[in-house]
């Protein structure tokens, strides 16, 4: 395994007052599961509001590798490659 | 600011405040607060300098507590909400109980899934109370249609009352260190036993503070017609218990519905109890008329109250959090419905009044005067 990719987290609106008003964040990571782990690290307030106490991605959000859903790769334990930006946005739902 | 009447007022999109003078005239009107997300409980906490809480139940990034320190005009998150440990394997669904505890700053929140989470510091940092939390029943207890939700806290010293939908009514006698089913006489329409030890589905459980000994329950009534296993269990739907919540007897009798969502008791009077009684099917009232009913007699005899009130074509709910009475002299009662209406029934419920007429749909509503 190479050199662990530096990607940019993009940082929804609601958002960024949990991370200090930041748009983008920076980190090294090979997975989603990695970065995720590293928010829940480095940016604790703004973990909890992406992911519940199990750990599991919340329920209502989406999570997307560049300008494809995560569902649609392999999950969070999709590879990530230095350069991607990993966008966390709240699902279209309810009415 | 002296003497003002509060309202908390918890919506599908965020929480508002009314105030008024003590007279009642007007109210003003200020909000949403919150993120435009549902507000299913909130409290106004008189001990000290006032402050309110409300729960904000986000379903995008999970459940916060917001908290105001200048009576209503501003909230602001608290730094921490109840969240369930890691390994614990349950997440939090929401937030359904906020009251306050014995300490100055001690709350104790209810939530769903149905657990049970203190904070000594005014809602900053959360404990799970182990004993209801993790009791041997809670992983048998089934959700309601309102989720699996622990949504009556009431204290009494060491003793401390649960209700649960649905779990049924649980007691601790020891400060909420450990707690058991109580629900002999508190009937189930949904299992072939109408008496279960515990799984009844209770909507709200009421007591008037000088008279601990007695509770008011609204169960989930409207099973007088079912003809399966067990027979029909007419008139479980709204309750009353003499002795601290060991048993429970009927008072349904007079009432147009045993099925409903809130029950009150008036602050003045431990035998004068309030209940808005809903088709079950509809969950709206009876013909619908809107009607409040009000018990002198705890519960012997019920009287109905709907003058003001629509008199034809009003098909709202009032859910279980949505209705309450003030303390004055001469009490206000109180009532949200799911069609973004609050209504004020002056003099005990006698006659009502349209406060605000297009709020969002009303979860909750609370009434101080601080």
């Amino acid at each position: 395994m190479g050199p662990t990719p530096t990607i940019t987290i993009h940082v929804p609106g609601p958002l960024r007052t949990y991370c200090g008003g930041a748009a983008q964040l920076s980190i090294s990571a090979q997975t989603v599961r990695d970065a995720l782990e590293d928010l829940q690290r480095s940016q604790a307030a703004l973990y909890r509001n992406v992911c519940d106490e199990t750990g599991k991605v919340r329920r209502h959000l989406n999570v997307f590798v560049n300008s494809d859903n995560v569902r649609d790769l392999n999950g969070v334990d999709t590879l990530l490659t230095a350069g991607d930006v990993v966008t966390i946005l709240p699902a279209v739902s309810g009415g | 600011m002296a003497d003002r009447v509060i309202l908390t007022i918890g919506t599908k999109k965020g929480v508002f405040v009314a105030d008024a003078a003590k007279p009642r005239r007007t109210f003003t009107l200020r909000g949403p607060f919150g993120p435009g997300v549902p507000v299913y409980s909130t409290l106004i906490d008189t001990r000290g300098t006032p402050r309110l809480y409300a729960s904000s139940c986000n379903p995008f990034f999970g459940m916060k507590v917001l908290r105001s320190t200048d009576v209503g005009k501003s909230f602001k998150e608290t730094k921490a909400a109840p969240a369930f440990p890691k390994e614990d394997g349950r997440a939090l669904a929401n937030i359904w109980a906020l009251e306050a505890g014995s300490g100055k700053k001690d709350l104790w929140c209810g939530v769903e899934p149905a657990s049970l989470f203190r904070s000594q510091d005014g809602g900053d940092s959360w404990e799970l109370v182990p004993g209801i939390s993790n009791h041997e029943h809670a992983r048998k207890w089934q959700p309601g249609n309102g989720g699996l939700c622990m949504h009556t806290i009431i204290r009494d010293g060491s003793r401390v009352h649960l209700g649960i939908s649905t779990g049924g009514h649980y007691v601790s006698e020891d400060g909420g260190a450990t707690f058991r089913a109580s629900n002999q006489g508190v009937g189930a329409g949904f299992a072939p036993d109408p008496y279960p030890e515990f799984g009844q589905c209770v909507h709200k459980i009421a007591r008037h503070d000088a008279a601990p000994g007695r509770l008011y329950m609204q169960n989930h009534g409207g099973w007088a017609d079912w003809t399966g296993p067990g027979g029909p269990r007419p008139d479980i739907g709204v309750l009353r218990s003499d002795d601290y919540g060991r048993s429970w007897q009927s008072i349904a009798k007079g009432l147009p519905s045993d099925f409903g969502f809130p029950i009150v008791v008036h602050p003045h009077s431990a035998d004068t109890v309030y209940v808005m009684p809903l088709e079950p099917a509809t969950r709206s009232c009876p013909g619908g008329a809107p009607a409040v009913w009000r018990s002198e007699n705890g519960g012997g005899s019920w009287n109905r109250l709907a003058r003001g009130l629509p008199k034809k074509q009003s098909y709202f709910t009032v859910l279980r959090d949505a209705m309450d009475i003030d303390r004055l002299k001469t009490p206000a009662l109180y009532f949200g419905t799911t069609t973004g209406q609050l209504w004020m029934g002056r003099e005990g419920g006698e006659q009502w009044d349209c406060l605000f007429d297009s709020l969002p749909p009303i979860h909750n509503v609370k009434v101080a005067v601080v």
